[in-house]
């Protein structure tokens, strides 16, 4: 269901990817690792189309991302959570609203909106904090808000940049339980990290990167 | 519906921005004012002017010894011009009667007179295409050349100053409004491109997130209507106020003022013209979304 066939990408004289073919089932889960500047934030940003690839091709779901209409993009991303590894929160709305937004954005009823943000919130253990803003929250807190807003809208995709790189190992380890809640109930979750700890023990494909190559593939 | 969003957050922004906000209703006050009042002056003296003509009039004095035949057949001829209005003939007993009711308790002045020195006249009004210096000096020439007519009366040097004022008035006006609205449009559209470098962040986030165009836009375009709507409506208070200082207060001191008309329409119209600036200086400064 997801695919990259040969895809290559460069920023100024800086070859990023190259050549890169692989390809994640539906409902999968599974870790692209690599050291810092391996490209796995890279291959994130060309799936929700935020970059684009020199050459090659790539399919998510239904969407072939070559030929997306721009008038498109907007809702092949409603399909797609993402949790950015430098958050992406909006500071001058709350914590619920910022985890609203991704409601409101897809159109769901004011109605709804309230009960479903708060029940994402308390999966990352921060109703609490409901009423804060994003300034007034620890690191760690404000990326479990990015995963709550990641999660809310049920997308059938998540894909998540460094998902605990600023939680402490026990609260990264319950997070991991959440990412694996959605993935048992049918959501694609594909998770760059360089920390092995996470894909440890799981059984989960784990796709090896360095310096823009696709150097091997493991089971965690 | 993301209305209801798209309000809240419209309405957060006006009052967390409230100074820069603020800065462009007063730019919206103030351009549009300084237009209506512009304005208002060129169709009040647009409609004085136009009546003018109205009152201008040629008084042709005809000689004493012309026969009531006569003076018919003077007023026949005049009649007949194509630049004549109309007329009216004032025999000699009339004038003197207008001249005693003119100096009422002072009317003994008169009293020494055996004999009524005035002459009688014909009074023409012209129309109103024909009320220009050349047009009157060359209508009163051929006037005079009119046997039985001793005199002409004109007012060919007031007939040239309306002209002339009435020009010069509608060029001024029309630089003044080149000005100020380019002014107010340069204003305007860098407040809201400030706003929006603000807020680029959020923008970009937004459409990361999966929101369309319009949802994007549609808080920008709430923002620039609120403050296009108050600035305007400030406006339509402000001019409203000035007239009707102007017509209570200071007709007071010149009856000429009582005459000035503020069309109605305008109290409605400056609102809306608000909000249209607002809604395109937000388009405008959000310009093309890129994907
Ligand atoms: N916008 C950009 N312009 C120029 N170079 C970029 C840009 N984004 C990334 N790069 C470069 O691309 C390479 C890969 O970056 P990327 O963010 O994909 O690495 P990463 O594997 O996610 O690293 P990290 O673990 O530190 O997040 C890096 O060398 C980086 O300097
Ligand atoms: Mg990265």
């Amino acid at each position: 269901m997801i695919a990259f066939q040969n895809v290559s990408k460069h920023y100024d004289n800086n070859i990023v990817l190259k050549d890169i073919s692989f390809s994640v089932q539906k409902a999968e889960m599974a870790f692209i690792t690599g050291p810092s500047g391996a490209g796995k934030s890279t291959i994130l940003k060309l799936m929700y189309m935020e970059e684009r690839p020199d050459e090659g091709d790539i399919v998510i779901g239904d969407f072939h991302l070559a030929s997306l209409k721009a008038s498109k993009i907007p809702f092949f991303r409603r399909g797609i959570g993402i949790v950015f590894q430098d958050f992406k929160l909006i500071d001058n709305l709350t914590v619920i609203d910022n985890v609203a937004l991704s409601l409101r954005i897809r159109g769901v009823s004011e109605k709804e909106v309230k009960t479903l943000a708060f029940t994402a919130l308390k999966k990352v253990h921060l109703r609490h904090k409901a009423d804060n803003f994003p300034k007034s929250l620890s690191g760690g807190e404000q990326q479990r808000v990015v995963i709550a807003r990641a999660i809310v809208a049920e997308p059938f995709l998540v894909l998540a940049d460094e998902p605990t790189g600023n939680l402490d190992s026990n609260t990264a380890l319950d997070i991991m339980k959440v990412f694996r809640g959605i993935n048992i109930s049918g959501t694609t979750v594909i998770i760059a990290t360089h920390n092995r700890e996470l894909f440890r023990y799981t059984g989960k494909r784990v796709l090896k990167l360095d310096g823009g190559n696709l150097i091997g593939e493991e089971v965690g | 519906m993301a209305l209801e969003y798209s309000f809240r957050s419209a309405f957060q922004s006006l009052w967390r921005e409230k100074w820069i906000n603020m800065l462009s209703m007063f730019t919206v006050f103030s351009g549009l004012l300084i237009i209506s009042l512009i304005s208002f002056f060129l169709y009040n003296f647009e409609v004085i002017a136009n009546r003018l003509p109205e009152r201008f009039s040629i008084i042709v004095y005809l000689n004493e010894k012309l026969s009531g035949e006569e003076i018919n057949n003077v007023i026949d001829t005049l009649k007949k011009r194509q630049d004549v209005l109309s007329l009216k003939y004032i025999s000699k007993d009339e004038a003197l009667k207008e001249i005693k009711k003119v100096l009422r308790d002072s009317s003994h002045i008169l009293e020494g007179l055996s004999e009524n020195p005035l002459s009688s006249s014909v009074e023409i009004k012209l129309k109103k295409d024909y009320v220009t210096s050349s047009a009157v000096r060359q209508i009163s020439g051929e006037i005079r050349m009119m046997s039985g007519v001793e005199d002409v009366q004109s007012g060919e040097r007031i007939a040239e100053a309306i002209h002339l004022f009435k020009r010069s008035l509608q060029n001024i006006s029309i630089i003044i409004l080149a000005i100020i609205s380019s002014g107010v449009i340069f204003v305007s559209y860098s407040t809201v491109k400030i706003l929006f470098f603000r807020r680029k962040e959020e923008i970009d986030i937004l459409k990361l997130l999966g929101a369309t165009k319009g949802f994007i836009r549609a808080p920008f375009i709430i923002e620039g209507s609120v403050i296009g709507l108050i600035g305007g409506g400030l406006a339509a208070a402000g001019i409203l106020g000035f007239y009707f200082a102007v017509t209570y207060r200071l007709s007071v001191y010149i009856p000429l003022f009582k005459m000035l008309i503020l069309p109605q329409e305008i109290l409605i119209l400056l609102p809306l013209t608000g909000i249209m600036l607002g809604i395109i200086g937000s388009a405008i400064a959000i310009g093309r979304l890129k994907p």
